[in-house]
């Protein structure tokens, strides 16, 4: 029992683990395109602005528990199978990168007017004032906000579990739930939330170091 | 580094800027100043590219800023330093980073850029500051950054906007010694933008008075002082004026004479006259009692002048006769408003 408690804690830490890390590449992409695109961007366009925008809103008002059976062909086409740890890291991925996306553009739109004309002023090119100014300077809210959406990641990593997706999540269902290990039920919410604080406190613990 | 301004229009819905020409010759301090809404800021982002006028030409040491490419463009605006007036430092890099940091755009040696930042940062008088972030330094020595981060690509000509109006009097006043200090050592050619003609008067050797989008005055700025042309550089000045007027004055001043009161005077003497008996002669030519409410030796950078301000009872024929037969001695005077009579003679 230790053990598959053991290998479930390490499933979902790979899974939230992948899907942040590739949904932060993917989001902040998406950030970038959304804060250079926008009608006072450096880069004005706005009917891609828009389209981005809206695409961005639609997928992110699916549930996620619909998310993944939305998602069910393409996980198969690509990961070969709609069962187990990575193929419910593909949906992860989907929604960590909608989530980071809006974050990042938030925190990259605090940026103050003055340091962008800053850039402007010293001849630097778009990808370099996004890059070493925007990013630079936001990046203490961009960390918080990767916090959180990691702490929701995990929730969705659990949910994952509904529907086959291994770790925790999985071990609650199968063996606190439907098996009736109450124990079991109890240890595995302990060890989200012990999860849960550990995130939030290197998460708030890096933020406040980034802040000068 | 010279520039030069040639029919410089500026229009978004309305025209901000029509027919500006100016020519800025190497090494000069030249201010421009208007109230606001003049124009002021959008000449300067024209000047610094951070805006494309909709005429007209500016041309940086011959060659042309305006109508260009981006990348064009780009190359141009690396030899002109910026001094903003929230001085727009990154807050998460230390002063030195900060100054370091157009080279780093430039994506050349970090040694090297290090030792010319470290040295640029002494040359403003941060030494030992070197390591610590803007939340850490005060509002003068923010602004000291900006300055060497703007002079440390080489640049030989720098963009001031409204740099002073985050500081207190006496930082200004710092900053101002700097930066003429600077331009004598260095010979960077300066212009800047300012609603304080005490700015000006600290700074400049050239002035321009930009009003509704037209340059409606511009002179050295002696003359700007002592012989204003234009309605509001004269309220420029008198702005000046008055703020070395007593507290207890300035709150009794009325704009048009009433029955009982007394004209108060502003004499500006030059170097010439300052050995003139002009006062007394003036009480005995005319038979009125003349009261010194005021008086100072006001300079122009390095040329003392002085400045008195008198009051004389108001009697419209009498003294226009005295303003003019004081502008024959070269007093220059102006009438800076009206007192009751028992404001200034009990």
């Amino acid at each position: 029992m230790k053990q598959l408690v053991l290998q479930s804690f390490i499933e979902t830490v790979e899974m939230v683990g992948v899907s942040m890390a590739l949904g932060t590449i993917i989001g902040s992409l998406l950030a970038i395109l959304l804060v250079l695109t926008k009608p006072s961007g450096l880069w004005p366009r706005s009917y891609l602005h828009q389209i981005l925008g809206i695409g961005l809103n639609a997928f992110r008002s699916i549930p996620f528990i619909i998310l993944i059976i939305l998602m069910i062909p393409f996980t198969r086409f690509w990961v070969g199978t709609s069962i187990g740890t990575a193929a419910a890291t593909l949906p992860l991925t989907f929604a960590a990168s909608l989530l980071i996306a809006r974050v990042i553009e938030d925190a990259l739109n605090t940026t103050p007017k003055g340091l962008i004309e800053v850039g402007k002023a010293l001849g630097a090119s778009n990808l370099q004032i996004i890059l070493k100014i925007q990013f630079r300077e936001a990046l203490p809210l961009i960390i918080s906000g990767l916090t959180t959406i990691s702490i929701n990641i995990i929730g969705f990593s659990a949910m994952a579990g509904t529907v086959g997706g291994g770790g925790l999540g999985d071990l609650a269902i199968r063996y606190g739930y439907q098996r009736y290990d109450f124990t079991l039920l109890i240890i595995i919410v302990i060890i989200l939330i012990a999860m849960v604080q550990c995130v939030q406190t290197l998460g708030n613990f890096v933020s406040a170091r980034l802040r000068k | 580094m010279s520039i030069s301004i040639k029919n410089l229009e500026k229009a978004y819905d309305v025209v901000v800027l029509k027919g500006i020409n100016l020519e800025v010759p190497q090494g000069q301090i030249l201010g421009i100043i208007g109230k606001s809404g003049a124009g002021k800021s959008t000449l300067l982002r024209c000047l610094n590219g951070l805006e494309q006028p909709s005429a007209g030409t500016i041309t940086v040491d011959n060659e042309l800023f305006t109508g260009i490419s981006d990348k064009a463009r780009r190359k141009i605006q690396r030899k002109i330093g910026n001094v903003f007036q929230n001085f727009n430092l990154l807050s998460r890099l230390t002063a030195l980073e900060n100054v370091m940091f157009p080279l780093k755009l430039l994506k050349e040696d970090i040694k090297k850029s290090r030792s010319k930042a470290l040295k640029m940062l002494h040359l403003v008088g941060l030494k030992g500051k070197e390591n610590n972030y803007p939340s850490q330094l005060s509002g003068g020595q923010l602004q000291r950054v900006a300055i060497a981060r703007a002079l440390i690509s080489d640049v030989s000509f720098l963009l001031c906007d409204e740099f002073t109006s985050a500081l207190d009097l006496e930082t200004s006043l710092e900053i101002l010694e700097l930066l003429r200090d600077l331009n004598q050592r260095l010979g960077i050619t300066i212009v800047l933008i300012t609603h304080d003609m005490a700015i000006v008067r600290e700074i400049c050797d050239e002035v321009c008075v930009l009003d509704k989008g037209q340059v409606v005055e511009k002179n050295d700025i002696t003359s700007i002082l002592l012989y204003p042309q234009n309605a509001v550089t004269k309220s420029l000045i008198r702005n000046l004026i008055n703020r070395d007027l007593p507290h207890h004055l300035q709150e009794i001043l009325m704009e048009e004479p009433a029955p009982d009161s007394s004209a108060l005077l502003r004499l500006f003497f030059s170097n010439q006259t300052a050995g003139d008996p002009v006062i007394s002669s003036i009480v005995k030519k005319y038979n009125v009692p003349v009261n010194i409410l005021f008086g100072n030796l006001d300079h122009i950078r390095e040329t003392a002048f002085g400045c008195l301000i008198v009051a004389i009872p108001y009697e419209h024929s009498k003294i226009d006769d005295i303003m003019s037969d004081l502008a024959k001695r070269d007093v220059s005077t102006e009438i800076i408003g009206y007192l009751p009579q028992k404001g200034c003679f009990t």
